[in-house]
């Protein structure tokens, strides 16, 4: 079987499919034991269970195919540990005739739906519950009486009334942009606006030197309460500070709602409690608290609200933006956006909304004021370079990036997602506001203008909703790995946090986002992907050609707040020592998109001359060992040097998407499209470049459509237009036609990049070909010339040979 | 060396053009010469004079506007309605009397005093007048001197006196709210002020007046005034106090003087500051009591006195000093007739004073008195007063006289609105003349000299060379021949238009930033609406122009800003939550032109009250939102409103209840009780240090029903130059209309910014200190971020030398500050005084309002700083000390058992009374109540200090029967505060220039209730009184009072009923300052105290 068609039943993607049962053997197959898996793989056919996941009473597995399972005495046994375990009464009727899907041996994939986000009748019976309550106030008298006093236009109608919230958003809107580029914005976001689902929260951050946030609840007038933009607030700062000023008062809404829907019961008897504490031992006299929490809910502010409740405020308020940077001559503007994501943050937070809630960031520039500022406003210092941050040159950069991933941190608390849209033609800081974006699995995008299609689509691609009006967006996942005894858990690589659980089959070696064996992940798609690594016990007793077992447990919430279960259960054979079977479950692609994040991981640490050098030697290593197999190329992924921003974007999204998707990052697709007849993959070569063809060149983030020197000017006769000449017209159109294609389905949205042959433009594809003609080679007539210091590949290959042999 | 005009270090003022000011300040008229003072305002075109256009505030309703500077004391009381309605005291009626120029005749046509004057006056008096016709004398009556200059000016504008003009729109739409307050104030219109009985009367008195000529020995009978021999006990000798008076022939007043018991010979005119009612000074008007009363001669030269009194240091043949005494039985008091002691008077007579006469100063007139002032060289007693008008040559002989040597300064005081105007005068680029030396200022005394090349400085004495364009010769009489054309060398008081070199910047904009208090409990008192009505009614009143600007913010725990410059029509609001370590949401559009804004800025008034309407925060964040207001005013500097309602419990400076801790340990705390009257730490003095660094005044309207710690509060106010407003407790209902008033009289009244100040004297003197509400940063120079017409600082001043009996000792102060028009201006007044090495000379020209208000404003600054026992004990010990140095030194010898009072302080004991029962001085009181006294005392003008500390109460419910009396002032006699002269049935007004209470006896009438009130028993009143106008005489006149009162005190005056029986009724008796209580002395307990003191000391 194909290792595609595999993970089109599985979701995973294993690098080596047969594991070695002893640990130098491992060492020695040099691409460390990985699974990339894609935890929300559509597949075609996926059983949902109406009911909650059995689990092991021991190990926490869930029932599965693999699972023994004896009818008579209604017991089964774990297939990890081997726990013997009583079915439940509901599952009173099973027998061999009628049995679970979840034990159907063809579904290694179930999944269980848990609960929706409309009030269910069990929910109101316990709002009125005193009990519930009685943790967070002295009696229930005084719970009413905050309800009867958010009477009119209070958050605590939409919780009252039985609506469900839905997810959450925070528009934090830079407010130094442009005036073009911000009606541009502001015509995007009052789009996407008036598509969010009714039920969704909105809440809108402006930001310059200051940050503003606004309060969409009051119909006064506009309101806003601002926050200085070179202050750093810590969390209990927000919260106090929000506090005073209705911010949080929405918890009160939620904690009520939470009891309504009733899955997040415990929660609701600890979570504000803390949080009181906090409140009141960091600041202010406790006795005030009391009174202004009855206060605050009464006066009720709405800085995050239903759509449903708020469309024309939020609607007058975008509106009501306007472009305000504060700029002296010979500066930047000030951009306070690290307090402005704080802020957001904190709104958030203090919603106590962990039920899935994006904050997206829209700016045109770096932050240049207060915590995480990127670089001086004062444009005599220029913003660093890679090297500057290698050489500690960047002043800034250490205390940023320390801040923001104190932010990665809240973030991942509540299970918030930060999503950033830096459209700007200068830096914007990415590499720092990486970090949480990364670790909160948000959406980062790059690009040079609000106005540009590319914003347009990206944004509205997000908010793009499914068959029942549903947004198509999971949020506060968590991925838990069980695995059978012998393998042990190092860690993973991708858009997830370690939530640094350990159990038994934690190891103690840590790769990546390691030390446990469940994962936070703020958000994830459909085309999410972990690289989850491991390594086996020391004192292996598994014998050769037994199953191991691997289960992954993906809880996450739909956008509609419907919380589900996903589990996969995987099964792989131990092999003994030498068996040829290793190298014939090795998955060359999926190895290549193991080693590229791992570069990457590397890479943040290290030069990446370093990185580079770590990837020939592991290379040569592996040539040597397996030299047959020698056909990967990870040389073909290079680390570009330029900006520190791009990289980490390019770094992001490597990060964070399958096989298939890292691959054409890390080796992009070529198709030629001539009159020979229909478009061929062609090698990825500067001698692929053909005055009288057309290229489609796709890298994941650039789609280039590259016109030969002779199609180019033909086109440009205009003999596409010309009746005589149908077939050019349709040449033409292929590619684009296919371009097409590829931008619509992805995201982030690519370049599209249509350039002639010899054109300033053509340097996207120049820069990824193999440059087997440069200038020190010979030259041949007509062809491409790549000037490069970069060796060719086959230079590369013959060297890799050489040094494999030694080796 | 900062001199205040010099270039100052830090903040610099900026500066303008000239008229500015003028314009400002009616009173300036800057050539304008044929506008007279008088109702010059009315002239003006309306915009010009911020007073001018008073019109639209006043809208009938509202009482409140006080009118500008237009009358001498106060601004005409909002409340009167028609320009008719002028206060028989004002000008114009005034003239009426004798016609200019007809001046001379009225001495000699008047009759002497009846037979009741000892011949001896007559005869001085006689003699002077005749032959003083020159002279106007300075305490000749009103009509008398009138002659040249005031007349004219006051007939030609007839009945207007200043400012009605200006209220006459208002008038006519009184109405609505307030309508009894203004409703009609009955003026007599036209009518003389005087009441013609007077003039009649007058001749009589006027030989009084006038000044006895000097050396004219028999004088000397004065002196005997105040010995009344024989000890209380006689009946007969009751009048001890009182010299005869000669009474009848005074003004009305005087004629209620009791007729002078032939046994105690009057005295003439006496030196002595102290007049009998009679006098021009009018201020005591000893009614019914039987006082002695005694002319007010000019001071130097006393006549004789007819008792020989051995006066230390003085000269054989010097004329005794006028003084008062009483025989205080050792024995008891029972036999003291209350009636007898000293008490004071008032007279509704108009004083014209010449500030010199024959190149000497003249004494002034009593502070609480009306005077018209002419500038003949000092400046106007309005602007400066000294404690005593000749100063002691030696630090020995004042030391002496335990007495104490101060000015009291007022550089904007309002003037009365006859009065010329100040004139301006503008040197150009080069600036004032001033000693190079020491840096005064240009004035009469400086001495030209050497054909007018050079000058001698009468600070410090070094000589410069004239400027080449400022050269002019020498007359014969070794004045300049220019001198009566330039007024900086004829004139007390100039103002200069400041050049280039004393402006750090250019002046600042009027800057007016509101911020209001929405929390809670501000938005259900209705304390914030009131404020929002309030402001919103006062922006028209704002100076008009592009450089005044707005701003306006409210909080609660949070604050919250307003974008005032937007195109669309809803307004933003910006909240500011960190109130630990503030900021301002923006650095533009939250200070906006007013042009610009006005009508948002109405919309948002109007809108703010319902926008908090529901609001639950009940923490204040008072000092954080303070701080950032300021931030946001840094870069210009101005006027910060801030209205309060409660305790400021949260961000920066926030406070703690602290009075309920002092409630608690009450045992452990009575020691300690002062601190409580301190500020709690310094945040708020840091703070307001820096406010005042960057020109920005804070003025503090707190509107509360709790506890608020005014006095860690009113350190805001007082640093910068600022002042609190206090309503407690807080009456939507009673108090919007004065919350109003004052508002509109705080943005209205004559005032500058970004001034510094600095007091000058001559060689021999300097300054101590000074005391009021500014910021000090350097030793010579008071920062006053601004100042206003009803601001005073006090200066004390030390001997460091010598100085020459014969020479003048003289005091200048200079001012430098921008107007609201944006010019700046540099106000100098200087004022020359005699030295003398005579104590009696110092306790005949001792100054005794002047006096007493040094002595309050010690104690108030002493009060928290220690012990209030002690306070207390060191007033009355002052008192005593000052008495003891008369008794010993300068009094005759007679009978220990004699209580002797020099006729100038005969009140001294009175007033230290009643400010040992004031609310400062009381154990009793509230803290907030006795912090906001300390506060309110701080900068409070010497007129107002008298009635603070000694109320002035007028019975109601006779109103009808003293018709007759009413004809000449509209305001009745006033009644000792004693509860003996409470009656059951009366109704009686008591007016401390603060508080107005209204005491309804027990068993009034019920139609007298009825018509002042429309209520048909006591016990239908309310605790919130508003004073409406009911369609009848009584009610009218009581309007008409007190209106006539809120234009005399610049003041609307919280109105309060008070009833028999309950704490409002108590607090109407604890104003009764003569009577015993359980924790102070009667009046005559006291003088008692006093005299047996000083026995004591004798022996």
């Amino acid at each position: 079987m194909d290792f595609s068609e595999l993970e089109g039943i599985e979701g995973l993607r294993w690098s080596w499919h047969s594991w070695p049962t002893s640990k130098p053997e491992v060492a020695s197959l040099v691409v460390p034991l990985s699974i990339m898996c894609t935890p929300l793989t559509p597949f075609t056919e996926l059983p949902i269970l109406p009911y909650e996941p059995l689990n092991c009473s021991q190990c926490a597995a869930v029932l599965n195919p693999y699972s023994r399972v004896d009818y008579v005495s209604k017991i089964w046994v774990c297939s990890f540990c081997y726990r013997k375990n009583p079915f439940p009464r509901s599952y009173a009727h099973i027998n061999e005739n009628n049995i679970p899907a979840e034990l159907f041996p063809t579904y290694s994939t179930v999944e269980y739906h848990l609960g929706t986000g409309t009030v269910s009748g069990l929910a109101s019976g316990l709002v009125r519950s005193p009990s519930a309550l009685s943790g967070l106030r002295s009696n229930s008298s005084s719970f009413s009486s905050v309800s009867a006093y958010s009477g009119g236009g209070s958050g605590l109608d939409w919780a009252g009334v039985g609506v469900a919230v839905g997810p959450a958003f925070v528009f934090v809107v830079d407010g130094c942009s442009s005036p073009e580029e911000l009606e541009a914005l502001k015509r995007e976001l009052l789009h996407t606006i008036t598509r969010l689902p009714e039920n969704a929260l909105v809440g809108l951050v402006v930001f310059d030197a200051m940050v503003k946030v606004y309060d969409l609840g009051f119909t006064e007038c506009l309101k806003v309460v601002v926050f200085h933009g070179e202050r750093e607030l810590s969390p209990e700062q927000v919260a106090w500070c929000s506090s005073r000023v209705g911010l949080v008062s929405t918890k009160v809404h939620d904690n009520t709602l939470a009891v309504r829907e009733g899955w997040v019961r415990n929660r609701v008897v600890l979570a504000p409690v803390p949080l009181l504490l906090s409140c009141q031992g960091a600041f202010g006299p406790p006795s005030h608290e009391a009174v202004s929490w009855e206060g605050i809910s009464s006066t009720k502010k709405g800085f995050l609200l239903p759509v449903s409740e708020c469309e024309f405020n939020i609607m007058t308020a975008i509106e009501d933006i306007h472009s305000s940077p504060l700029v002296k001559p010979g500066h930047r503007p000030l951009r306070s956006t690290g307090v402005a994501i704080s802020v957001a943050v904190g709104l958030l937070e203090g919603c106590l909304i962990n039920t899935g809630s994006r904050v997206m960031v829209f700016t045109s520039g770096p932050a240049t004021t207060g915590p995480g500022m990127i670089v001086n406003s004062d444009l005599s210092y220029s913003i660093r370079t890679h090297r500057d941050l290698h050489n500690g040159y960047a002043s800034y950069y250490k205390t940023s990036s320390e801040f923001y991933k104190q932010i990665s941190h809240r973030l991942s608390d509540s299970s918030i997602i930060l999503d950033l849209f830096a459209c700007s033609l200068d830096q914007v800081g990415a590499a720092e506001l990486k970090f949480p974006v990364e670790s909160s699995g948000g959406f980062m995008m790059l690009g040079e203008s609000f106005e540009s299609e590319q914003f347009r689509k990206c944004l509205r691609h997000m908010f793009d909703r499914d068959d029942d009006g549903n947004l198509k967006m999971f949020f506060d996942a968590s991925i838990e790995v069980v695995t059978t005894k012998d393998v042990k858990i190092c860690g993973a690589l991708g858009p997830c946090v370690s939530i640094q659980k350990k159990n038994d089959s934690v190891s103690d070696k840590v790769i990546g986002e390691g030390g446990t064996h469940v994962w936070k992940l703020g958000t994830l798609t459909s085309k999410t992907c972990i690289a989850f690594f491991f390594e086996i016990e020391h004192e292996q007793n598994a014998q050769p050609s037994s199953a191991f077992f691997i289960q992954f447990i993906t809880k996450y919430r739909c956008s509609n707040m419907g919380l589900r279960k996903r589990v996969t259960t995987a099964a792989r054979r131990w092999v003994g020592k030498h068996s040829p079977e290793i190298a014939s479950g090795f998955d060359q692609e999926a190895a290549a998109s193991v080693m590229a994040r791992l570069a990457i991981h590397k890479a943040q640490r290290n030069l990446a001359e370093d990185v580079i050098r770590w990837l020939d030697k592991t290379l040569i290593q592996f040539a040597s060992k397996f030299g047959d197999y020698a056909q990967e190329d990870p040389s073909s992924f290079r680390l570009s040097t330029n900006f520190p921003y791009e990289t980490a974007f390019f770094r992001l999204m490597l990060n964070r998407e399958g096989v298939v998707n890292s691959l054409i990052m890390v080796q992009p697709t070529l198709f030629q499209y001539s009159f020979d007849g229909p478009p061929v993959p062609v090698v990825l070569d500067v001698c692929s470049i053909s005055p009288d063809v057309i290229l489609l060149f796709d890298s994941f983030f650039y789609v280039v459509i590259h016109y030969g020197s002779k199609i180019a000017q033909w086109r440009k006769l205009g003999y596409d237009r010309d009746p005589s000449h149908e077939s050019f017209k349709k040449l033409l159109e292929a590619p684009e036609l296919d371009a097409e294609q590829l931008v619509a389905e992805r995201v982030p949205v690519p370049k599209l990049v249509k350039c002639d042959q010899h054109s300033s433009q053509a340097r996207f594809l120049l820069a990824k070909l193999n440059p087997s003609v440069t200038q020190n080679s010979t030259h041949t007539e007509g062809s491409e010339i790549i000037f490069t210091d970069d060796v060719s590949l086959q230079v590369f290959i013959e060297h890799l040979q050489a040094l494999a042999v030694q080796g | 060396m900062a001199t205040p005009g010099g270039p100052r270090p830090g903040n610099a003022p900026p500066n303008y053009n000239p008229n500015a000011l003028a314009n400002n300040m009616q009173n300036l008229q800057i050539n304008q010469q044929q506008s007279s003072n008088v109702g010059g305002t009315a002239h003006r075109p309306p915009n010009t004079s911020p007073f001018g256009q008073q019109p639209p505030p006043f809208t009938g309703s509202r009482p409140g506007p006080i009118p500008p500077g237009v009358f001498a004391r106060g601004p005409m009381p909002p409340s009167n309605p028609a320009q008719t309605t002028l206060p028989p005291n004002m000008v114009p009626t005034r003239p009426t009397g004798p016609p200019p120029g007809s001046r001379p005749p009225p001495f000699a046509s008047r009759p002497p005093p009846p037979g009741a004057l000892p011949s001896p006056i007559t005869g001085t008096a006689a003699p002077p007048n005749s032959g003083a016709g020159p002279r106007p004398g300075p305490f000749s009556f009103s009509p008398l001197t009138s002659g040249p200059s005031a007349p004219p000016q006051m007939s030609s504008h007839g009945q207007v006196s200043n400012g009605p003009p200006a209220f006459g729109p208002g008038m006519a739409q009184s109405g609505p709210r307030f309508p009894p307050a203004m409703g009609g104030m009955p003026r007599p219109s036209g009518g003389p002020p005087q009441s013609p009985p007077v003039l009649s009367s007058g001749p009589s008195s006027q030989p009084l007046q006038v000044r006895p000529s000097f050396g004219s020995p028999p004088a000397g009978v004065s002196s005997s005034i105040g010995q009344l021999a024989p000890p209380f006990s006689t009946p007969s000798q009751a009048p001890p106090f009182s010299a005869p008076s000669p009474a009848p022939p005074f003004s009305a007043s005087p004629q209620n003087m009791p007729p002078p018991p032939g046994s105690s010979p009057f005295s003439p005119p006496v030196p002595g500051v102290l007049h009998s009612s009679g006098s021009p000074f009018g201020m005591q008007t000893w009614p019914p009591q039987q006082q002695q009363q005694q002319q007010v001669a000019p001071p130097p030269l006393i006549p004789g006195a007819m008792q020989k009194q051995q006066m230390f240091g003085m000269p054989p043949g010097q004329p005794p000093l006028p003084n008062q005494s009483m025989s205080l039985g050792q024995t008891g008091q029972s036999k003291i007739d209350p009636n007898q002691i000293p008490r004071l008077s008032t007279s509704s007579s108009v004083i014209l004073h010449e500030t010199r006469h024959d190149n000497q100063a003249n004494p002034p007139p009593p502070a609480t008195s009306e005077y018209i002032v002419k500038d003949t060289g000092n400046c106007s007693p309005r602007y400066i007063r000294c404690t005593i008008n000749q100063i002691p040559c030696t630090v020995d002989l004042l030391s002496t006289s335990a007495m104490q040597l101060a000015l009291l300064v007022q550089p904007l005081a309002l003037p009365h609105p006859s009065e010329e105007p100040i004139q301006v005068v503008d040197f150009g680029e080069s600036g004032p003349v001033r000693c190079s030396r020491c840096k005064g200022y240009i004035n009469p005394f400086m001495k030209f000299i050497d054909q007018g090349r050079r000058f001698i400085c009468n600070f410090c004495g070094f000589t410069d060379e004239t400027p080449r364009d400022y050269h002019c010769n020498l007359g014969p009489d070794g004045r300049r021949r220019d001198a009566d054309e330039r007024p900086e060398l004829c004139r007390g008081t100039v103002e200069f238009i400041a050049s280039k070199e004393y402006m750090v910047r250019e002046p600042m904009p009027a800057v007016f930033f509101f911020l209001i208090d929405v929390s809670m409990n501000a938005i259900q008192t209705g304390a914030t609406a009131a404020a929002c009505s309030a402001i919103s009614q006062v922006i028209s009143d704002l100076p008009e122009g592009p450089r005044t600007m707005v701003g306006i913010a409210t909080f609660d725990s949070t604050i919250h800003f307003y974008n005032l410059k937007r195109a669309l029509q809803q307004p933003l609001m910006l909240i500011v939550p960190d109130v630990q370590d503030v900021y301002t949401p923006l650095e533009s559009d939250v200070i906006v032109q007013l042009a610009e804004c006005r009508q948002h800025l109405e919309i948002l008034l109007e809108s703010i009250p319902t926008m908090f309407q529901n609001n639950r925060i009940a923490d204040s964040a008072f000092g954080a939102a303070v701080k950032a207001a300021f931030l946001a005013m840094k870069n210009t500097g101005g006027k910060l409103l801030v209205f309060q309602s409660v305790l400021p419990s949260t961000g920066i400076g926030s406070l703690s209840a602290r009075e309920a801790d002092g409630r608690s340990n009450i045992s452990a705390g009575e020691k300690e009780a002062h601190k409580l009257l301190q500020p709690v730490d310094k945040t708020l003095k840091t703070m307001a240090i820096e406010f005042a660094e960057y020109q920005v005044c804070v003025d503090l309207f707190i509107t509360t029903q709790t506890y608020v710690d005014i006095a860690s509060l009113s350190v805001v106010p007082k640093t910068t130059g600022g002042q609190v407003y206090y309503y407690y407790p807080f009456s939507a209902l009673s108090d919007a209309a004065k919350l109003y008033n004052d508002l509109r009289w705080n943005v209205m009244r004559p005032q500058g910014f970004e001034a510094v100040m600095r007091v000058r004297c001559s060689q021999g003197i300097q300054v101590q200190e000074y005391s009021g509400n500014f910021c000090k940063r350097i030793p010579t120079d008071v920062d006053l971020p601004a100042i206003d017409c009803d601001k005073t600082i006090m200066v004390s001043l030390k001997h460091d030398d010598k100085l020459q009996e014969g020479s003048e000792c003289a005091f200048q102060c200079a001012l430098l500050y921008t107007t609201v028009y944006g010019q700046r201006r540099i106000r100098v007044s200087t004022l020359s005084l005699p030295c003398t090495n005579m104590l009696s000379n110092l306790f005949r020209s001792a100054d005794l309002d002047t006096q007493f208000a040094c002595i309050l404003k010690q104690a108030a600054n002493e009060i928290p700083s220690g012990p209030l026992a002690q306070v207390r004990d060191q007033a009355t010990n002052a008192c005593i000390n000052i008495l003891y140095s008369y008794r010993k030194f300068c009094a005759t010898v007679s009978s220990s058992g004699q209580l002797i009072l020099p006729e100038a302080l005969k009140l001294l004991p009175l007033y230290t009374l009643a400010l040992l029962k004031s609310n400062g001085l009381r154990t009793d009181g509230r803290i907030d109540d006795r912090s906001f006294w300390m506060n309110y005392v701080s900068p409070l003008p010497t007129p107002l200090v008298i009635p603070l500390v000694y109320p002035r109460m007028i019975a109601i419910h006779e109103l009808d029967e003293k018709e007759l009396e009413l004809d000449d002032s509209i305001i009745p006699t006033s009644i000792p505060l004693s509860s003996e002269h409470i009656s059951d049935d009366g109704i009686y007004l008591l007016e401390n220039g603060q508080d107005c209470l209204i005491y309804v006896g027990a068993s009034v009438q019920q139609n007298v209730l009825q018509q002042l009130f429309g209520i048909s028993s006591v016990e239908e009143i309310s605790n919130q009184f508003i004073l409406e106008q009911y369609d009848n005489q009584l009610s009218k006149k009581l309007n008409a009072i007190v209106n006539e009162i809120r234009r005399q005190r610049c003041s609307y005056l919280r109105l309060k009923l008070c009833k028999k029986g309950d704490s409002s009724g108590m607090m109407f008796f604890s104003y009764m300052v003569e009577d015993k209580t359980p924790s102070g002395l009667s009046y005559v307990e006291y003088l008692i105290h006093i005299h047996r003191q000083i026995q004591s000391k004798m022996t």
